[in-house]
């Protein structure tokens, strides 16, 4: 009985961390961005550079962008993926789109930065993306013959132009004020510019009672709930009660509870980003740059969202509110199990196994990547697992790269577009690539000089992309011959 | 008697259009027949990049977002 209730304590302590300030400063604003990106990014606007006839230095970097700005889950992913191979510009691009889309998106970027930290981000965008671009080159070289025997079919699909609106662009641009001025750890955002204490005498009790209920062992990088955590989450609670009314069917029209909801969350962030300290007299609120910041960015979104049309910005709450119901929840529910499972693991096991950074721990990393299956975005949260229970930051990066990329479920929808034997060629690439990049990211930090890296990678992508030129000019040269 | 399909995996999208398309016959009064079409195959054999799509007497109406009522009940009564 007692081992059970320390593991839901685990369990329960891990998820009120999680709820704290620092993630739903990045979490909510994402999800506000991921919704405008579905619904106010006409698909035209990076679709059209996808056709048949775009030119291979075009349709690639195009590939890249769409996973990035257009797929945040499956209902994009396949049929794009299905579209761009079909009907579009071909194997390799529609292999660079699927490749980069889990890993390039702004969820899985703003919470892979929230979690494990910028400079982690930073490595799994670009080693993702450089690899996403070699893989899909790649993978044109291999099958050549497959391209050029596509017929001559109609390039409708992909002829449609259309271009982001002002007033669009505009709430894009605030949402991500939003998220930086939420998120970045610097001067003035970190200033105190006042504070008052609230006559509050039983806040100090409260987040004793807060302690006892959720304890913790900071030694284990694991984090208590504040004051402030417990006032979050009742504030997550009323919007999540308010938004079932008001977001469920926003298509149609806002009613009041929309209004609500949405106060309720602007209100939120603000909290989040003001710092709540319990005192013997009372709970001192400390006006934080972060907060000035993050309320200055939010009146820009209101400011450009009045301009939106109706369609526009009914259409950008309900695909936020989506992503809220399909992710949020099974990010509650993942984080929740992965406080359980870390208690059970001991330390000198992952230590072992992948604590230095060398082929072996790399190909371990990839493996489990390969194996276990994680609902979107709560690859993250294992992964800070692995990290505070002593995995080193090059297989960690191995894992991440293979998790989202391969997973039984997405190698059977692969294989059911374009056939079993590339699919392999596929799922082999990639998990040769994710060692590849854990053990490249594995050496930057264990201090080796990064500019003969960047180097190394520029020159790889870019011989593929000469050889596939030089592929391309042949085949050309031998259909005009003949 | 109209033939209405909806295009998609059943992804949350999907759902939330196969009930604005039901509700937005029976309040026009329309007769329609429903369908969905899960298999992928047969989703590309349509001209959609994005799911869910809707398909009112073989001829997509919309597809990667979700109609309004009215918008429906346009497409029905056309």
């Amino acid at each position: 009985m007692d081992t059970f209730l320390h593991l839901v304590n685990g369990g329960a302590g891990n998820l009120a961390a999680y709820l704290a300030a620092h993630v739903l400063l990045c979490l909510l604003p994402a999800f506000f961005i991921a919704g405008a990106m579905a619904a106010l990014i006409p698909k035209a606007s990076i679709t059209r550079w996808l056709g048949r006839n775009a030119a291979y230095r075009v349709s690639y970097p195009a590939a890249a962008a769409a996973g990035s700005l257009l797929a945040v889950c499956s209902c994009t992913i396949v049929p794009l993926f299905a579209g761009i191979y079909k009907k579009g510009a071909g194997l390799g691009p529609a292999i660079t789109f699927l490749f980069f889309a889990p890993a390039g998106n702004i969820l899985a970027l703003a919470y892979t930065g929230s979690i494990l930290g910028a400079e982690f981000a930073f490595a799994r965008f670009v080693l993702c993306l450089l690899f996403g671009i070699g893989i899909g080159l790649l993978m044109a070289l291999l099958f050549w013959r497959d391209d050029a025997s596509h017929d001559a079919q109609t390039d409708t699909l992909f002829a449609g132009q259309a271009n982001i609106g002002p007033a669009a662009t505009g709430v894009l641009l605030a949402l991500v004020a939003v998220l930086i001025a939420g998120t970045l750890k610097l001067w003035p955002l970190t200033a105190t510019f006042g504070a008052i204490t609230l006559p509050l005498p039983w806040a100090e009790a409260w987040q004793a009672t807060l302690f006892q209920w959720v304890p913790f062992d900071a030694a284990k990088g694991e984090e208590g709930v504040s004051v402030q955590g417990s006032l979050l989450i009742l504030l997550l609670l009323l919007i999540g009660v308010t938004a079932w009314k008001g977001l469920e069917n926003v298509v149609e029209g806002a009613n009041r509870s929309t209004w609500v909801a949405l106060g309720l969350t602007a209100a939120t962030l603000v909290v989040a980003a003001l710092r709540l300290t319990p005192r013997a007299d009372g709970l001192e609120v400390a006006l934080t740059g972060r907060a000035l910041a993050v309320a200055l960015a939010m009146w820009a979104v209101l400011h450009y969202a009045r301009r939106l049309d109706a369609d526009a910005w009914r259409g950008w709450l309900w695909e936020a509110w989506r992503f809220v119901k399909q992710i949020f929840v099974l990010l509650v529910a993942g984080v929740f199990v992965v406080g359980v499972v870390r208690q059970l693991i001991q330390p000198e096991w992952i230590q072992s196994l992948a604590g230095r950074n060398d082929l072996l721990a790399n190909a371990v990393a990839v493996v489990f990547g390969v194996f276990m299956y994680f609902p979107t975005l709560v690859e993250v949260p294992v992964a800070h697992m692995f990290l505070d229970l002593g995995m080193h930051r090059g297989p960690l990066l191995a894992y991440l790269m293979a998790d989202p990329e391969l997973s039984l479920q997405s190698i059977l929808m692969v294989a059911a577009v374009i056939g079993r034997t590339k699919t392999f060629t596929y799922v082999g690439l990639v998990a040769v690539f994710s060692v590849l990049a854990g053990l490249i990211y594995g050496a930057w930090v264990d201090g080796v000089n990064p500019v003969w890296l960047a180097v190394g990678l520029a020159a790889f992508v870019g011989t593929l992309a000469a050889v596939l030129s030089w592929m391309l000019g042949r085949r050309a040269a031998a259909a005009a011959h003949a | 008697m109209k033939t209405v399909k909806i295009l998609g995996s059943g992804c949350a999208n999907c759902k939330k259009l196969e009930a604005v398309a039901r509700e937005a016959a029976t309040s026009a009064g329309i007769e329609a027949e429903f369908l969905k079409v899960t298999d992928m195959k047969a989703i590309m054999a349509y001209d959609l990049l994005a799911t869910p799509g809707l398909v009112i007497d073989d001829k997509l109406v919309s597809s990667g977002r979700i109609p309004t009522q009215a918008e429906v009940r346009q497409w029905l009564a056309a």
